[in-house]
């Protein structure tokens, strides 16, 4: 679903010259190649089949099995394959780190989401309305996120040295207390969420340009003869117009955040005393380093289904719109 | 999260090639993008097969002739070259065995591959591994012990190793491990500071009489700091798992601590000898013995820097210490409290347990793993202290400074604790850590981290041993 939303935007402004070069050929050209169009449809299953078998084998297959898993108590080992029933599940639901873990990772989503979506905002409307060298600004706000994680990882890591960092630096600078940026449990989500922001809102960003470049001019140039101001024009149009994309947005950004690991895992790995510990290194540490696998599986499913249910309940309004 | 942006953004641009690719095929009649795609799709499978069938073969054992042996390492750090050398050494001078040794990335990861390479039938000949480790794996069936007989024939038994190694490398009256090294938590020390600040003996080592006792150390690193004008001990504990148990556990047993960890049974600790010892460490964490909230890199960078004068680490930092710092000087662990112990883990070969088992291949690993603990004293270069003793009775053993200054601590040498989930590496370090860093950072009294890592040991015990 993620992928179809995204495809609608940017290609909005793309796909126009081509839709109009199709439309100006002559249309006898598809009656004659009726016969060829149905057999080309079936060779069309050949051209899917290959991302099919991939799709099978890699994603299918594995989801299964590990639904399979999940009512088992698969280890690691290899031992243990045992159908147990339900009793992963009831294990799960009672588990005091699941809840804590969960309760983590939607903390890190929301702490991460609203910056996400109105820096970007921001950076996007800054940029289209005209700062002079777009490409610059376009260039440098989109550049961190083609940064793998563990480049982000090296760098944030030496930005928040505890004592002789470039932060605690600068902080000492200014006479004030050193903070414990990745060490005190009150602070460490928080800069976790900073570097994330910093990382990826050149994405957002992007998604927002594309939207605003595809605003017709003819709307400001008519809002501007009836005399309307620049703030105006971004109240009444500009915002109203950006709607759709925000919805979009906002649901990847969901996602991707709910599926937060290797930042935190590179950077504190969890700790101080669990604080940023998110579901997903709780499921990788019970499956992986601890070899529960079938326990890691049903804790996989509990969070998938949460997801899913979130994923419906926000599709529902945007049926309505379309 | 990457991966969810990653494949949104293909979405977005193929619609429009693929229009593009459409009109362009209808005005050239359609010719070459079949072909094109027949002939990638003949690649991509050309290289998918190349690559599975070269992951296959055993070091270049296949049509040479000779057996090969594959061992997987851990040394990921400067040992790792070592290891290499080690490996090449023995392998010249067994002609007829491929040796090839794979370096993996140490840390939990590791110990995920080689317990699925074990428990997928087709694991390496021997691997490297913690003996800390070693209660996880051997009652599960993932590795085979060993044949002593096979051993004594290579000139390798019981009376070549530390008694204390040598039992802990025993699971069910066998040998499930073969020891390379003891590689304890220590002290390194600058000896100008040292000197300086008086604490150094006659013959300029540091003195560890004059460290004996959590009074005199915490004095000793006060005048150290006098001299530095910073700190004067190096303690990185902050995101620092391994460094925070491995201090910790050393204290505990100096402390005389025990435990109990039985699973099914509530765990036990002497609670008030666990919370004497976060009472020594607050005190040493005070921003002038050690610094307050200082990570593993940032202490080693003090002390490189001259910033301070004592540090907190394992052995094997040793060359990297040296580096910096030509003449680094390095003892056991201080006797902050009155029991002689000191923290240490244990490398050893073990055989991951194979399906098929070749009697060649055995043989000629056996031979491989005896050759490379006689190569022992390239090892020790390194800074490890050799589990095979005959290396370190040699003449060229004892002339290794410092490491003949800091051998003696094998002879007290305190294991992690015997239990499934515990070791090198383990999801058990990263929680004991977890539960102490408030109260190591001041935040919290030393009896609610003796609390909250009482709990997190009953959360494993109740766990299912997965083995």
């Amino acid at each position: 679903m993620t992928v179809s939303n995204a495809s609608v935007t940017p290609l909005a402004g793309r796909a126009a010259p081509d839709r109009r070069t199709s439309a100006s050929r002559p249309g006898t050209r598809t009656k004659t190649s009726e016969d060829s169009l149905r057999s080309r449809d079936k060779s069309g299953y050949l051209f899917v089949a290959p991302f099919a078998v991939a799709t099978g084998l890699f994603l299918v297959v594995p989801t299964l099995y590990g639904l399979w898993m999940s009512f088992t108590n698969q280890s690691l080992t290899g031992t243990g394959s045992e159908f147990i029933g339900f009793a992963n599940y009831a294990e799960a639901f009672s588990d005091p780190q699941v809840w804590q873990t969960l309760g983590n990772t939607v903390w890190f989503t929301i702490l991460s989401t609203i910056p996400l979506v109105l820096v970007a905002l921001v950076m996007a409307v800054l940029v289209h309305t005209g700062l002079p060298g777009q490409w610059v600004w376009r260039m440098s706000f989109f550049a961190p996120y083609l940064l793998t994680s563990a480049v982000v990882w090296h760098l944030s890591n030496w930005m928040f040295q505890p004592d002789i960092g470039l932060l605690d630096t600068w902080i000492k600078g200014l006479g004030l207390q050193p903070l414990g940026w990745l060490t005190d449990e009150n602070v460490a989500m928080f800069s976790i969420a900073g570097v994330t922001v910093w990382w990826t809102v050149g994405f957002n960003f992007l998604l927002y340009l594309a939207a605003l470049q595809g605003i017709p001019a003819q709307q400001y140039e008519a809002a501007t003869i009836d005399g309307a101001g620049g703030w105006r024009r971004l109240f009444s149009i500009t915002l109203p117009q950006l709607r759709p994309i925000t919805g979009v947005i906002l649901v990847l950004q969901l996602l991707a955040s709910l599926k937060v690991f290797d930042q935190i895992y590179l950077l504190t790995m969890g700790g101080p005393n669990g604080s940023t510990r998110p579901i997903l290194e709780y499921i990788y540490d019970t499956g992986f380093t601890n070899y529960r696998l079938g326990y890691a599986s049903a804790i996989s499913y509990v969070f998938f289904a949460l997801i899913l249910v979130f994923t419906l309940v926000r599709l529902l309004p945007t049926k309505k719109e379309a | 999260m990457t991966v969810l942006r990653g494949r949104g953004v293909p979405g977005q641009g193929s619609p429009v090639i693929a229009s593009r690719t459409r009109s362009r095929a209808e005005s050239s009649g359609g010719l070459s993008r079949r072909d094109l795609l027949r002939a990638a799709l003949v690649g991509a499978g050309g290289v998918a097969l190349g690559g599975t069938l070269a992951g296959c073969a055993t070091p270049d054992a296949a049509g040479s002739g000779r057996t090969g042996v594959m061992i997987w390492d851990l040394f990921s750090g400067g040992d790792g070259a070592l290891m290499q050398e080690m490996v090449g050494v023995v392998a010249s001078a067994n002609p007829d065995i491929a040796v090839e040794s794979t370096t993996l990335a140490w840390g939990p990861p590791y110990y995920t591959k080689l317990a699925m390479a074990s428990s997928g039938g087709k694991p390496p000949e021997a691997a490297v591994m913690h003996m800390s480790r070693l209660a996880g794996y051997a009652p599960g069936g993932l590795l085979e012990p060993f044949d002593l007989d096979k051993l004594a024939e290579l000139g390798v038994g019981q009376e070549h190793f530390a008694p204390a190694v040598w039992e802990k490398a025993q699971f069910d009256g066998q040998l499930y491990a073969l020891p390379l090294d003891t590689h304890p938590y220590i002290v390194f020390n600058n000896p100008t500071i040292v000197q300086e600040a008086g604490l150094a003996t006659a013959d300029g080592k540091l003195d560890l009489d004059a460290l004996a006792g959590a009074d005199n150390f915490l004095a000793a690193g006060r005048t150290l700091a006098e001299v530095t004008g910073e700190t004067g001990v190096g303690w990185g504990y902050q995101r620092d798992p391994a460094g925070c148990w491995r201090m910790f556990w050393g204290l505990y047993s100096q402390n005389g601590g025990g435990y109990e960890l039985t699973p099914g049974r509530p765990a036990a600790l002497d609670e008030e000898a666990a919370a004497e010892v976060f009472e020594f460490l607050q005190a040493m964490v005070d921003g002038t013995v050690a610094a307050k909230n200082q990570d593993g890199n940032a202490a080693s960078a003090r002390f490189m820097a001259e910033r301070t004068g004592m540090m907190f680490a394992g052995e094997w930092d040793l060359p990297m210490f040296r580096e910096a710092l030509p003449d680094v000087g390095a003892t056991p662990f201080p006797a902050i409290f009155d029991t002689p112990a000191n923290y240490a883990d244990s490398h050893a070969f073990v055989l991951p347990r194979q399906e098929q088992a070749d009697p060649a291949a055995r043989e000629a690993t056996y031979q491989v793993l005896a050759g490379l603990l006689k190569e022992g004293l390239t090892w020790a270069s390194a800074g490890h202290i050799p589990a095979y003793q005959p290396i370190v009775e040699e003449p060229a053993y004892q002339e290794l400074t410092p490491q003949r200054d800091y051998a003696a601590a094998a002879e007290v040498a305190v294991f992690d604790p015997d239990a499934w989930f515990t070791g090198g590496g383990s999801d058990f370090q990263v929680r004991m850590a977890d539960a102490m860093t408030d109260t190591l950072a001041g935040e919290a009294p030393p009896r609610t981290a003796v609390t909250r890592m009482l709990s997190e040991m009953d959360r494993f015990l109740a766990l299912p041993d997965p083995a």
